[in-house]
């Protein structure tokens, strides 16, 4: 029975009919995957829209038409009769442009711009129309200034010709790049780009040395420096001073040691900072471990750290940035661990500063420890029999809850200890 | 019909050796969700009015002769001592030696630390209440300058010291007399954190920022290296071997405890992320003695486990 069924079957759709079929079910199958095509039908409501929305007109008709407004779509993005959400928007803004804009198009990177990875395409697009390319609103540096303030980027004695012009996209891409700062190639390739390694001034510059290797972001800012050369603002005394032969060989690009006794010959005392229970000495990359946070030459950062500072903690503490990603909240001052962390070393858990008093020591929370839940190494935590601290209720690193508490304010948190 | 039972015979047989592929394939691709093995909690050591509240402990020895616990008790600067019943005994203070944190005991009955607040390895003569410092003799120089860490001892009475500049372990005899240095090479060595060695005189060797774990031979040559996403590991601190000769490893940021044999593969974990009593809050150390309990601290508490047979 079932082989007569397969044989009338085969019978009839033959290989060559097949070949026609197959791709017109395909076709149809897609179409109808297509966002709002299977909804509206591919039906033009521009007219009807325009009916009642007749101010509508002026911002649909700039030079450049987003596609499905040209097409007159306005309920692919529109629910004509009701929506969860403002303007009648069908899905959440943050989804809507990734029905037709593929997250895996847009963003082939894995660094992705922030607007973009919390779906604000609108921070820079218009969704109607607009007289700039790619429906921007504004273009040029004009665009990224309205977030990123221009006295911030330009606003130094010495600005970057690039940056003068306000090309931010001959260095940034402005939705997701493979690399830190959305930057489109690596910092020597995009600097090499337009500075010849073989320039005689450049060689004058950095003492005859050929520096086509190295990170020239290290020690310039991209952007604008009230230094010359636009050097970053704190540059370590011998590098200031031209002093290069109290680190490196004579002549050379090569340093006397490559070890912590280059650093402790001038800053010994440092050295014991890291005599602690808790020390950062020796987890790191480089030879010399000063370098793993350090720059010896210059930084925008306080004691010469390699960048900002949350970025140089992420390099090793990857996860801590990946849980704060994830959290509803996190601690204010997250960015800024120095705040309460002791970066060398530290005889508190956790390298913080002053241990229970962290909180209230460093002038941030100084009530809050003397009114509300006992606190202090006297004060014990019947779980663990450790001492409560303030993180024993809230974490700073991230929560789903306000206030970040480590569980739901109005019982949950208090009955860990509080058995009912 | 028989050519319907013939196909239905090679689809069922196809399905079949498609379905063990998968299965093999999802198994070898799962770390994270190998399975979780019990343990029984056998006591938490936190301080109580007795031994006062513990400050930062940061490391254990079983003295498996007398059958004593010896807690290096860290910022209270002292060296705790516990019956095989977890008892407090006796606390050792001194002002010779304020922040120890690592605990051995010699054959000779001496007891060996390296104090963090100096940077420095220490015996302890107990009896005469001496301390004095313990150099090793015809140290090869390392490019930077001998930073001890933590250390491990095999039965011979060797010391396996962390030399956490160097990125490297230095082994000395009882007496103090350099015997080698074990090093890893190449890219990615971030350097060392903790150090084991097993009954067989393999050398383990944590890299934390390198979420790896090295296995030396007796050597010193490197027999082995597991880590990182494939075998689940983001932030391995401290590591112990079980007389089966399974590899514990001690992880921070997954508060757990995760159990490997000696190629690496994941066996089991044991223990999840919590404060009370049987589960762990951001472990740093782990300890198993001969009779395979097992030591861990997390903040202020020694937690003492036996698995579940």
């Amino acid at each position: 029975m079932l082989i007569n069924i397969c044989g009338k079957f085969s019978r009839v759709v033959t290989f060559r009919r097949l070949v026609f079929i197959l791709p017109l079910v395909v076709f149809l199958f897609a179409l109808l995957l297509y966002p709002g095509v299977g909804e509206a039908a591919l039906k033009s409501t521009k007219k009807l829209c325009l009916n009642c929305h007749k101010g509508a007109n002026s911002i649909i008709s700039k030079k450049n038409v987003h596609k499905p407004v040209a097409m007159g779509l306005c309920t692919s993005c529109h629910n004509p009769h009701t929506a969860k959400n403002e303007k009648l928007i069908g899905s959440e803004l943050k989804d809507l442009c990734f029905k037709c804009h593929t997250k895996a198009k847009l963003l082939p990177g894995e660094v992705v711009h922030k607007p973009v990875k919390d779906g604000q395409c609108l921070a820079c697009h218009d969704a109607h129309s607009a007289d700039k390319k790619g429906l921007v609103k504004d273009a040029g540096a004009k665009a990224c200034y309205s977030c990123h303030p221009e006295k911030d980027i330009a606003g130094k004695k010495n600005v970057h010709p690039e940056v003068k012009k306000g090309n931010c996209s001959t260095c940034h891409a402005s939705h997701s790049s493979n690399r830190p700062g959305l930057l489109v190639k690596s910092t020597k390739a995009l600097c090499m780009g337009c500075h010849s390694s073989k320039s005689t001034k450049l060689l004058k510059a950095h003492g005859g040395l050929n520096v086509s290797s190295s990170d020239c972001a290290s020690c310039h800012s991209p952007h604008s420096s009230d230094n010359a050369g636009i050097l970053k603002k704190n540059l370590h005394k011998p590098f200031e001073t031209g002093k290069c032969s109290t680190c490196h060989l004579q002549g050379s690009s090569k340093v006397k040691t490559n070890s912590t006794q280059l650093c402790s010959k001038c800053h010994a005392p440092t050295m014991d900072s890291f005599n602690k229970r808790y020390s950062h000495l020796g987890a790191g990359a480089a030879d010399n471990p000063c370098i793993n946070c350090h720059n010896p030459h210059a930084s925008d950062g306080d004691a010469l750290l390699k960048g900002q500072e949350s970025r140089v903690c992420y390099t090793c503490h990857g996860e801590t940035k990946k849980f704060a990603e994830i959290s509803n909240f996190t601690h204010s001052k997250l960015e800024q661990c120095s705040s309460c962390h002791s970066s060398h070393g530290s005889n508190e858990r956790y390298f913080m500063r002053s241990g229970v008093e962290t909180c209230s020591t460093e002038q941030c929370h100084t009530t809050q420890g003397r009114f509300t839940h006992p606190v202090g190494k006297d004060i014990i935590d019947p779980r663990s029999g450790s001492a409560l601290d303030c993180s024993t209720c809230h974490n700073p690193m991230g929560s789903p809850e306000e206030f970040i508490l480590r569980g739901g304010k109005d019982r949950e948190l208090c009955v860990k200890c509080h058995q009912v | 019909m028989f050519v319907f039972l013939k196909s239905f015979k090679i689809i069922y047989r196809t399905a079949l050796v498609m379905a063990v592929f998968a299965a093999i394939a999802v198994l070898s691709v799962m770390p994270a969700n190998a399975a979780k093995a019990e343990l029984i909690t056998i006591a938490v050591i936190g301080g109580d009015e007795l031994t006062g509240n513990m400050s930062e402990p940061a490391a254990v020895f079983v003295d498996e002769a007398k059958k004593r616990l010896y807690v290096a008790d860290t910022v209270n600067g002292r060296l705790i001592s516990f019956d095989k019943d977890f008892i407090f005994i006796a606390a050792l203070n001194h002002d010779n030696f304020k922040l120890p944190i690592s605990v051995g005991k010699l054959k000779s009955g001496e007891f060996f630390i390296t104090d963090a607040s100096d940077s420095t390895l220490k015996l302890i003569n107990i009896k005469d209440k001496l301390i004095t410092a313990f150099n090793i003799k015809g140290l090869k120089a390392g490019v930077e300058k001998f930073m001890p860490g933590r250390f491990a001892m095999d039965g011979s009475g060797n010391l396996y010291i962390v030399d956490k500049l160097n990125k490297r372990i230095v082994v000395a005899d009882k007496s103090g007399n350099y015997l080698r240095s074990i090093r890893a090479k190449g890219k990615g060595v971030y350097g060392f954190n903790d150090v084991r060695v097993d009954k067989k005189g393999y050398v383990y060797a944590v890299d934390t920022i390198g979420a790896s774990i090295y296995i030396f031979n007796e050597k010193g040559d490197l027999v082995s290296r597991f880590g990182g996403k494939d075998a689940g590991l983001v932030f391995p601190v401290s590591v112990a071997i079980s007389s089966k000769g399974l590899i514990y490893v001690v992880e921070r940021y997954l508060s757990q405890i995760m159990v490997y044999d000696r190629f690496g593969a994941l066996q089991f974990t044991l223990l999840s992320k919590g404060v009370t009593s049987g589960s762990i809050y951001h472990p740093s150390y782990i300890y198993i003695d001969k009779s395979d309990l097992i030591y861990t601290i997390d903040g202020a508490r020694v937690q003492v486990f036996k698995e579940k047979r």
